[in-house]
C-alpha cells in the first residue's frame, strides 16, 4: 500500500504532505516510523506541513505536531496550504533520504545510496554523489552524479545548475562553454531522455 | 593580559599572507597593542625577512618547543615599535618539528603577555597549516581575485570550519580598480556569493607592496594611500572599530579628476 505521507520539494523548502484519504492513525503510524528511521531528516531546517486538502481536529494536528518534534534539530514547524503543484518534484520515499543543511565548500564530499537534499550550495570543488535524486536549494558549481548505482530515473534539481560536470547514471555532461547570467536563480532540473542528459526549466 | 590569537592562511601560495601579517601586526603595533607575530611556516620563512628582521635571529619556534631556550628568548623586539615582537620560524626543520598541541600551549603563553598574537600560516592543508590554526581563536583568510585562489580559499574555509574556527573572515588582496571596471578580474561581489563569509578588506594592488617586502619595511610604516592604508582598516576592524571600506574607485586622485571632467 502507498505510504499516507509523502515529501515534495516546494518554494519554501521540503513539504511534508499527509494523505488526505488515508485515516489520520496510519498517518501518525507512517509519521512516526519517518521520525524514528530518518530522525536527522530535519536537523537545523523549517518543517512544513501541508493540510491543504486534510481535514483534522485541533488535537489531531497537535498530536502530529507532536510526533513531528521528534525530528532531531528541527527548527520550526509551519503549516502551509498551498496547493502543491502537480508536477512538483516527489522525494522517493522509497531509499532513504539525506539532507544537508549547509553549503558545500571545494574539497568536502557526500556519498549517500538514497536522494540527497540540500539547502546551500554546492560550491566548485566539491562533490555529491546520490543513488537516487540530488535536489539543491541554492547553486551547483560542483559536480554532482545522481543515480550513481545506475539508475537512469535519477535526476538533478537546482535553484541554479551550473555544474562544473554533471552525471547521471553513466552519462557525463558539461555545462555549455559561454557563461551563463551569473545573477537571476533559474530553477532547473536535468534528467535522462532518450539516452541523453536533458535539461529543463523548473517552476517550483 | 589575555590576548587574542588570530591565524592568516589562504591555502594558495603567494597572495600575500606574510605580507598581510607583517603589515597587520605592525599597523596593531602603531596603535599601541603589544603584538606578537609567529611565523609557523617552518622551513620556508619570510616573515622574519619582510619584517626586516633577519639578522636578530638567534633562537627560533623549534627551539622553544624542543626546550632548547625559554620562550622570551626566542621573541625578536621589532626594531621600529618596542611592542612589536616575532617569534621566528626555524629554516633548517620541516612542518613536522612542531605538534598541533605544542603549538596551542605556546600560543596560550603568549597571550598571557600579548594583545593580539599574529600566526603566519604556511600555504598548503597540510601539518604546516593544522599547526598554524591549532592555537588560532580565528581566522582571517587572504585570497587573490583569482579563480585558483577563491577555491583553495574555499576549502580552506570548510577545513577551518571542520576544526571548529567558526566564521572566518575574508581579505580580498590586490585587487586591481581598472580591470575590475573592465570586467577581467572577478568582482568583490563574485568573490563574497561563493565564499558566502563576511568580508574583512579589501587591498589594492600597489607594486610598492614589492619595495617594501624587499626592504624589510612594512607598507603600513609609510603614509601610503592604498594599500597601507587598507591594511591600517582591517587592523582597526580587528579591534573591533567600524571602519568604512576603501572604495575602489576613490584609490586615485586620476580617477577623481576624470570623474569629475567627466562631468563638465
Amino acid at each position: 500500500m502507498k505510504s499516507p505521507i509523502s515529501f515534495k520539494v516546494a518554494k519554501n523548502g521540503i513539504v511534508l504532505k499527509l494523505d488526505p484519504n488515508a485515516e489520520f492513525n496510519r498517518i501518525k503510524n507512517a509519521l512516526r516510523d519517518h521520525v524514528t528511521s530518518a530522525t536527522n531528516f530535519y536537523a537545523g531546517a523549517d518543517l512544513y506541513i501541508n493540510i491543504a486538502d486534510n481535514s483534522f481536529k485541533i488535537d489531531q494536528l497537535n498530536e502530529i505536531v507532536n510526533i513531528a518534534r521528534g525530528y532531531k534539530d528541527v527548527k520550526n514547524i509551519i503549516f502551509t496550504s498551498d496547493v502543491i503543484k502537480k508536477d512538483t518534484i516527489e522525494i522517493n520515499n522509497e531509499g532513504e533520504t539525506y539532507l544537508i543543511n549547509r553549503t558545500l565548500r571545494s574539497g568536502q564530499k557526500v556519498k549517500k545510496s538514497g536522494n540527497v537534499v540540500i539547502i546551500g550550495d554546492i560550491n566548485p570543488g566539491a562533490e555529491v554523489i546520490a543513488g537516487g535524486d540530488i535536489i539543491v536549494f541554492g547553486k551547483i558549481r560542483g559536480v554532482v552524479h545522481a543515480g550513481a548505482g545506475g539508475s537512469t530515473e535519477a535526476s538533478v534539481t537546482a535553484l541554479k545548475l551550473e555544474p562544473t560536470q554533471l552525471r547521471i547514471s553513466k552519462k557525463i555532461a558539461r555545462p555549455p562553454e559561454e557563461s551563463k547570467n551569473r545573477k537571476s536563480l533559474n530553477p532547473e532540473r536535468a534528467f535522462i531522455q532518450d539516452g541523453q542528459i536533458m535539461v529543463e526549466n523548473f517552476e517550483i | 593580559m589575555a590576548g587574542k590569537s588570530l591565524v592568516i592562511t589562504s591555502g594558495k601560495g603567494g597572495v600575500g599572507k606574510t605580507t598581510t601579517v607583517a603589515n597587520i601586526g605592525t599597523a596593531l603595533a602603531m596603535m599601541d597593542y603589544k603584538v606578537c607575530l609567529i611565523d609557523a611556516d617552518i622551513g620556508l620563512r619570510n616573515l622574519d625577512v619582510v619584517m626586516g628582521l633577519e639578522n636578530r635571529i638567534v633562537y627560533d619556534i623549534v627551539d622553544v618547543v624542543e626546550d632548547n631556550c625559554r620562550l622570551e628568548q626566542a621573541l625578536i623586539r621589532d626594531k621600529r615599535h618596542k611592542n612589536l615582537f616575532l617569534l621566528p620560524a626555524a629554516q633548517t626543520r620541516d612542518k613536522t618539528a612542531v605538534q598541533p598541541n605544542q603549538m596551542k600551549s605556546l600560543v596560550e603563553d603568549l597571550k598571557k603577555e600579548m594583545d593580539y598574537v599574529v600566526i603566519d600560516s604556511p600555504a598548503g592543508i597540510e601539518q604546516g597549516f593544522k599547526n598554524a590554526i591549532a592555537g588560532a581563536d580565528f581566522a582571517l583568510i587572504v585570497t587573490t581575485p583569482e579563480v585558483s585562489a577563491v577555491r583553495d580559499a574555499d576549502r580552506i574555509i570548510g577545513l577551518l570550519e571542520a576544526e571548529g574556527l567558526k566564521d572566518p573572515e575574508v581579505i580580498i588582496n590586490r585587487i586591481n580598480a581598472e580591470m575590475v571596471s573592465r570586467g577581467d578580474m572577478m568582482n568583490i561581489e563574485d568573490i563574497i556569493e561563493i565564499l558566502a563569509v563576511q568580508l574583512k578588506g579589501i587591498v589594492p594592488e600597489d607594486n610598492i607592496i614589492i619595495v617594501s617586502s624587499n626592504r624589510g619595511e612594512p607598507v603600513v610604516l609609510k603614509d601610503n594611500p592604498k594599500a597601507g592604508q587598507a591594511f591600517k582598516n582591517i587592523a582597526k576592524r580587528i579591534t573591533g572599530e567600524e571602519v568604512n571600506f576603501i572604495s575602489l574607485e576613490d584609490n586615485s586622485f586620476f580617477t577623481k579628476l576624470k570623474k569629475i571632467f567627466s562631468f563638465s
